[in-house]
């Protein structure tokens, strides 16, 4: 592409009376460009025209709009990606919102932005989206409630199906149960088991191949193109994306011998409960006898930092499902259940009434105290502190149900048996769960096209699992459907760049194999990275972990930054003017810096921001570049990393953390102080934080002194 | 701590009595905190708690059984209003009492009201011949078949001397008002509202029975009372017993007939007054705005406002069996409202239940507050003003 | 994919609405989101943090406002409303109601409208703890990022005045409402929800006294760009708050109010503990409640506030709310269950822990659906709409944005005529 860049100046909202826009447009002019024009009000329909006239008549094909900040004004500002190139050069927010009007430094700041944008433009080229015959079947792993819904549901939106099952049929761990708990208002009748009918559904749906005694032997390849082996003969089949709904497991019990498991043969778990009463009869272990007055044990392992610290949310309804199969067995029955907290959400909360309401007895206790013994006229015996109460109780009783709770099938197994290079499993989020970290997105995965589903991502219950499925499988939908277009998915949805990898010049250092939080890459034999565009989320993490700078994107390369960085015009050290580059986080940061601008907050002038994809895309090379030309400071605003991370790619803003701490090195070598650069945490909603971290820094620079390569 | 070892047999024994919701409490303690007695020192104050007494009953545990703990309660619905859980708190109380009455462990203090009820069918321990005894000089007259209304005078007024005043009142009121109305005499028993809630179910059993007798033999229709706790009694738990009348308390006739214009009051006592709503007129009966119009029917008269009214009124003290008992100066619900009503700067405190006239008057005077607060029945108010 | 049936309605632009919308959109859909608000967002917008991360909504908000943005499938009308829904699954004709903005797309957020407007009106994003002119921008990352003018002042010199501020002919007083018509396929229902009317819990003083808030007004006061800038002061003087009572199930599991759990309260509540934990060091958090609902790895977050010291939580359920005439705080009363004595706790400022009321509890679509007895919606009865988050079930954001999601999909596939 031959580029032609119109440039295109407003000066209205202030920036007029802020800034020369004559003036600014002559820096434009310094560029090789095709004209620049002025308007006062550019997003008005005029301006529009204009813009849109010169790209019809080919006068213009690249466009930068100095205007106000790219977050507004994207309906007006719109041209057709494919064959114009356009950057939006923030003077309004960023420039005329937040500095003097007027003010020699204000225009320098606005010229620095302008030489910047240009070379942003001259260094971007068409995009150039991956494009492959990909195809769009559905896996779902797992044939309980929620791969059963999962399956049914992206049939019914005409997508083909494969549906396996480790075991010999489908409906997991339903198949076990006696009855559910309440499903339907009033929410106060134990529902019947329904899945035999989603079964029948799913296999008489033409869409759907089900696949049962098999599990998957290994997975290669990338959203749209996976290759999927199934074990036992099942052979390979071709697939878009991947509903991982493999389900849960019971807390083994055999670790809870405190409360009396494996101890006494009548202390049993929820699960065996269920068991005995889908048999028919509830009946002690040890003797067979129908018993009288059954306990349940709350927590039985759950919320305890010895075994599961979380809650596994489903139990407090499960026994008091069972509580009600005691009284159903035989109406003078007791059921007593010992609790931390019953924990009956939302209109659960009616049938824990309705459960009151038939008699069963609740005792408040930490249930991880609870002293189990043998009985004298019943069984067991169960000693405890009754909160309520006050005083500690003994009571007997001739069964014990310990609510055990859930664990991830995937915590010792990896089920999927990815063939990438960060390994055969779906990265844990905590306690084994694969889930999102992400409150937003629930649906958020560290790996491409695969999403979990049910109680594989979170302890809930079997209707809520459903559901979950049918979100789970969207979103397998949604991640074909993109790829297929050569776009990528959240959260840079329909981003059509990806890396392009100059090889010759790979070192095999592996940095982007391993700190790629998506598992995008794997490896040949000698370590040469070998890139799968559809798991991309074109974070360019790789590229800022690339110490050749081998790794590109049409819109976005460490030669880009480098050479934006360049175009700031450093005044030399007696004009006392610092110069200092921040590299911000686009996400969350810099549109906290269009609300200073918004705010009409004030910062020193001296500040020249690049917004980075994520912070973790940051390269090294950039803050050598900087300070070596005469920059003074290099300031970074990422997001909150840790536990809490706010980071859109998880780990971003900790690596390039991680890459400060190595920066000293270079520092070291160019003798100049560690100071010159600082890394910040900012929200998005701390825009108020920014002028006084901006403040604060330029006195420390201050303090420095200026950056002794000025001038050379 | 002694571990104690519940008895599931004994909570179903409770439930059998009559505390059908004592399995629907969550135990969140909203009852306890909105208890009355937590307005008060003292020795109940600190026995008597509701949601644990609960507790004690769901798990068939002994330990409530004192005249300050369960037989605390003076069934004053303000728990019950609030509960989340929609359980029937004074019902759960009056289960555990009837288990207590079954064996005859109710406290001293109330054998004497259930023994004077058994021979003489009022708890005051007056003969049951004297139970006209307040009408005299009256000329009041005798029910039947032509008289429209049965006038059901509460015990408290039949033979308390202060209380008798209240059924004059009345009386004069309603032939004011030119009301047809008449009464059975001593044939009648209390009406049991009070030995129910004490526990004893058969003597209440005994007692309803008779007047239902009495009652449907002699073709009462319509019935008149002039005590709130009659009013709920024979609304609510006689019908069951095969006695179906139309009830009303004294101040919803008397509204009525003032907003017809049936009788003219004269303003001459009139000015401020401040209003007690009684529980069981009030939460009991949700009878809040009968007294209040009756009032504001006398010319000059002006309601002053208790800072807790209507629903959130707070207990005299008598209910539930409390008057027959006795709670130390100083630890009396009854004391709080004689102050409420002097910081409300009304010489006059009007209420509408023998049960509140006796415990507010009573407190007024061991306060020694009686120069500055009147404690005056409704129908004394409007008979003043004839 | 790309059927012409394959269009969506979607009526409620809070963060179900957002999310049925993008994913639907995201995976080929034609989707028109409306909402009834000047601005999209809901009661998110209105939030400071989310539990447990503690980290913006604003942030969620912002890259689900740039998939919008940038994608031509989604066209979003706010003020808008229903006026009519007919039809089945698979072809639904809606008429839309816009109401007036009086400002145009010309509106560049220059702000000047503003600046000359003297009328002010309660500002309803902060639930009317403070004042905004009545030409204003709803809160500055509001999307779509125009100016709206209250129609109270349109027809009075104080609009005049604002037009003749205006550089660039964006407002216009003639602005009427407009009528849309609409064919669609099928219509997601995320009407979202209220917070409880807690005045009708009398006994907790809300509406009785000034230092009595309900929670979703807490998270204004904690927010930075909440009315105080983000500082926790007492609303009847000013001064900074050194204690908070925490007053759980404020009208929950109440049969007299809202007989079922609003789910999410105790985990917002706790999240309150931390606003003022970490803006005050000094001050102490009383929280009181019924049972600690937590659920699943939200437990963790309840370990970690219980963990510190100046967060007091203790069961109970409180009794009554009054103000202390001495000292001028809060009393806040009830039983200690677990010590069988009497809670007399006095704090600067009360905190109600409102339930969630759904949306359909008072505002029902004309076509049919089934509701329980508390106005949730439990199935899409003959009209095959779609009900997506909190008009389901009381749910936090993250399990909303998980069942909008699984909405998006079945609102494909009913398009479709499946």
């Amino acid at each position: 592409m031959d580029q032609k860049i119109g440039v295109y100046i407003c000066s209205g909202c202030g920036i007029g009376e802020a800034i020369d826009c004559q003036a600014l447009g002559s820096v434009a002019e310094e560029f090789s460009i095709a004209k620049v024009d002025h308007s006062e009000m550019l997003c008005g329909v005029t301006g529009i025209e204009t813009i849109n006239s010169d790209i019809a008549s080919g006068a213009v094909n690249c466009v930068v709009i100095a205007a106000c900040s790219g977050r507004v004004k994207t309906g007006e500002f719109c041209f057709d990606p494919m064959t114009v190139i356009s950057e939006r050069l923030n003077i309004r927010e960023h420039v005329a919102w937040c500095q003097p009007a007027g003010a020699e430094d204000t225009q320098m700041m606005a010229d620095d932005y302008m030489r910047m944008a240009i070379t942003r433009v001259q260094k971007t080229t068409l995009p150039k989206p991956y494009l492959e015959e990909l195809d769009k079947t559905v896996l779902v792993i797992g044939g309980g409630v929620s791969g059963l819904q999962a399956a049914l549901e992206a049939a019914k939106a005409d997508y083909k199906v494969i549906l396996a099952e480790k075991e010999a049929s489908l409906g997991g761990q339903m198949l076990n149960w006696y009855k559910n708990t309440p499903t339907q208002a009033p929410y106060q009748e134990l529902s019947e088991i329904s899945v035999q009918a989603t079964i029948d559904e799913v296999t008489s749906n033409p869409n759907i191949t089900v696949k049962t005694n098999v599990t998957i032997e290994k997975i290669a390849g990338a959203p749209g193109m996976f290759d999927v082996t199934f074990s036992n003969g099942g052979g390979t089949n071709r697939i878009g994306s991947i509903v991982l709904a493999a389900g849960w497991k019971p807390y083994d019990a055999s670790k809870l011998e405190s409360l009396g498991f494996g101890k006494f043969p009548d202390v049993i778990t929820n699960v065996q409960m269920e068991e005995m009463a889908k048999a028919g009869a509830i009946a002690c272990p040890s003797d067979g006898s129908a018993p009288s007055v059954v306990a349940f044990i709350q927590c039985a392992g759950s919320r305890d930092q010895d075994h599961l610290p979380y809650c596994s949310a489903v139990c407090c309804r499960v026994s008091l499902k069972q509580a009600l199969y005691v009284k159903e067995q035989n109406e003078e029955n007791k059921a007593i259940v010992f609790y931390k907290d019953m924990r009956t959400p939302e209109q659960a909360e009616e049938f824990y009434k309705q459960v009151q309401k038939n008699g069963v007895v609740f005792v408040k206790t930490d249930t991880s105290k609870v002293t189990i013994s043998e009985g004298s006229e019943r069984k067991l015996s169960i000693e405890t502190m009754d909160e309520l109460l006050g005083e500690p109780i003994q009571i007997e009783a001739d069964l014990v149900v310990l609510a055990t709770g859930m664990q991830p099938a995937t915590l010792d197994d990896p089920i999927l048996n990815l063939e990438y290079r960060q390994g055969p499993a779906m990265p844990q989020l905590k306690y084994g769960f694969p889930d999102s970290h992400f409150i937003c997105f629930p649906y958020e995965t560290r790996r491409t096209g695969i999403y979990a589903a049910g109680c594989v991502r979170q302890p809930m219950t079997a209707s809520r699992a459903a559901n979950d499925g049918t979100g789970a499988a969207l979103k397998a939908i949604q991640c074909v459907e993109m790829a297929s277009q050569g776009k990528a998915v959240h959260p840079r949805a329909g981003d059509m760049s990806y890396p392009d990898l100059f090889i010759q010049r790979c070192t095999q250092c592996k940095r982007c194999t391993e700190e790629c939080p998506f598992g995008m890459y794997n490896e040949d034999v000698k370590g040469t990275p070998l890139p799968h565009p559809t798991r991309c989320r074109r974070c360019a993490i790789c590229m800022g972990s690339c110490p050749e700078r081998i790794i590109s994107f049409n819109n976005y390369s460490v030669d880009m930054i480098g050479s934006m960085i360049k175009s700031v015009n450093v005044p030399d050290e007696y004009d006392e003017k610092p110069r200092v580059i921040g590299f911000i986080c686009e996400n969350d940061a810099f549109p906290s810096l269009d609300m200073v601008g918004i705010n009409k907050l004030n910062y020193p002038p001296w500040f020249r921001f690049i917004p980075l994809r994520c912070l973790g895309s940051l390269n090294l090379v950039w803050i050598a570049d900087a300070l070596s030309k005469g920059i003074d400071g290099i300031v970074l605003f990422g997001c909150k990393f840790g536990d809490d991370y706010q980071c859109h790619f998880i780990q971003g803003s900790e690596l390039a953390n991680t890459r400060m701490t190595k920066i000293k090195e270079t520092l070291d070598r160019l003798v100049l102080e560690s100071d010159r650069i600082r890394f910040e945490q900012i929200s998005i909603d701390q825009y108020e934080r920014i002028p006084a971290i901006l403040e604060e820094f330029t006195q420390r620079l201050e303090e420095l002194g200026p950056n002794p390569y000025k001038g050379f | 701590m002694e571990t104690k070892i519940p008895f599931l047999e004994v909570s179903d024994a409770i439930v059998m009595s009559g505390a059908e919701t004592l399995y629907w409490c969550m135990q969140c303690g909203l009852c306890t905190g909105t208890c009355p007695w937590r307005l008060v020192p003292g020795e109940a104050s600190e026995q008597f708690n509701v949601r644990l007494v609960q507790r004690m009953g769901q798990l068939g545990l002994e330990g409530f059984e004192s005249e300050n703990c369960l037989f605390a309660c003076t069934t004053c619905r303000a728990c019950v209003d609030r509960c989340p859980r929609g359980v029937d708190i004074i019902g759960n109380i009056r289960g555990m009492r009837a288990m207590l009455a079954e064996v005859g462990t109710i406290p001293p203090s109330l054998k004497p009201i259930a023994g004077s009820l058994h021979s003489q069918g009022n708890p005051w321990s007056g003969p049951r011949e004297k139970r006209t005894e307040w009408t005299e000089g009256l000329d009041v007259p005798a029910f039947s078949a032509d008289t429209e209304y049965l006038l059901f005078v509460c015990c408290t007024s039949c033979y308390d001397i202060r209380s008798r005043k209240i059924a004059k009142a009345v009386v004069t009121s309603l032939r004011a008002a030119g009301i047809s109305f008449g009464i059975v005499g001593a044939e009648e028993s209390c009406c049991g509202e009070s030995i129910r809630k004490i526990g004893d179910e058969a003597l209440f059993s005994k007692l309803a029975e008779s007047n239902i007798n009495l009652y449907n033999g002699k073709g009462v229709k319509k019935i008149i009372v002039t005590s709130p706790h009659c009013l709920y009694t024979f609304n609510n738990e006689y019908p069951e017993l095969g006695g179906e009348y139309e009830v009303y308390h004294y101040t919803e006739i008397l509204a009525q007939a003032a907003a017809e214009g049936k009788i003219s009051l004269s303003g001459k006592m009139a000015g401020e007054v401040v209003m007690h709503d009684p529980c069981y007129l009030g939460r009991h009966n949700d009878i809040y705005d009968a007294p209040r119009n009756l009032i504001t029917s006398i010319p000059g008269a002006d309601i002053k406002e208790l800072a807790r009214n209507r629903k959130n009124s707070v207990c005299c003290g008598g209910g539930g069996g409390r008057v027959w008992m006795e709670t130390k100066a100083g630890e009396r619900f009854a004391e709080l409202r004689i102050t409420e009503a002097i910081e409300s700067g009304a010489k006059t405190l009007v209420t509408s239940c023998p049960y509140c006239i006796t415990m507010l008057e009573d407190s007024c005077n061991v306060m020694g507050k009686q120069s500055e607060l009147k404690v005056m029945d409704l129908s004394e108010l409007v008979a003043e003003n004839l | 994919m790309g059927d012409e049936n394959r269009k969506i309605l979607v009526v409620g632009g809070g963060i179900s609405g957002i999310t049925a919308a993008i994913e639907a959109a995201e995976a080929g859909a034609e989707v028109t989101l409306i909402e009834r608000n000047p601005y999209l967002g809901g009661r998110v917008t209105q939030l400071n943090q989310y539990f447990p991360k503690l980290c913006p909504p604003t942030c969620g908000l912002e890259i689900n406002f740039r998939r919008i943005k940038q994608n031509p499938k989604i066209s979003v009308y706010t003020l808008a409303e229903i006026e009519s829904l007919s039809g089945s699954p698979g072809n639904y004709q809606a008429v839309l109601k816009l109401n007036p903005r009086y400002v145009n797309d010309n509106c560049t957020c220059c702000g000047k409208c503003s600046e000359v407007c003297e009328t002010q009106i309660p500002n309803p994003v902060n639930y009317g703890m403070d004042t905004m002119p009545a030409a204003y921008l709803p809160h500055a990352m509001a999307f779509p990022f125009k100016y709206v003018l209250d129609p109270g002042i349109v027809g009075t010199e104080e609009a005049r005045k604002c037009l003749d501020a205006c550089k660039y002919n964006a407002i216009d007083l003639d602005m009427q409402p407009a009528s849309l018509n609409l064919n669609v396929g099928s219509v997601v229902w995320a009407t979202g929800w209220d917070p409880y009317e807690v005045e009708k819990v009398d006994y907790l003083g809300f509406g009785k006294y000034p230092d009595v808030i309900t929670s979703v007004m807490f998270e204004r006061l904690s927010a930075y760009n909440g009315p105080t800038g983000g500082k926790i002061i007492r609303p009847s003087d000013g001064k900074p708050v050194q204690s908070i009572a925490l007053v759980q199930c404020a009208g929950s599991r109440d049969e007299n109010h809202l007989a079922y759990c609003s789910g999410i309260c105790c985990l917002a509540s706790l999240k309150h503990a931390t606003y003022l934990r970490e803006k005050n060091p000094d001050s102490k958090v009383y929280m009181f409640y019924i049972d600690i609902r937590a659920m699943g790895k939200y437990e963790d977050f309840y370990v970690k506030v219980q963990s510190d010291e100046n967060v007091v939580l203790t069961k109970s359920k409180i009794a009554r709310v009054s103000i202390d005439r001495e000292s001028g705080q809060m009393l806040v009363e009830g039983e200690d269950i677990g010590r069988s004595e009497k809670v007399k706790q006095l704090v600067d400022l009360v905190v109600l822990a409102v339930g969630m009321k759904p949306g359909t509890a008072s505002c029902k679509p004309s076509l049919d659906m089934d509701y329980d007895d508390f106005g949730f919606v439990t199935g899409s009865g003959s009209s095959g709409l779609i009900p997506a988050g909190c008009v389901k079930a009381p749910m936090e954001v993250a399990a909303s944005l998980q069942d909008s999601t699984a909405a998006a999909l079945k609102a494909i596939s009913t398009a479709m005529g499946r």
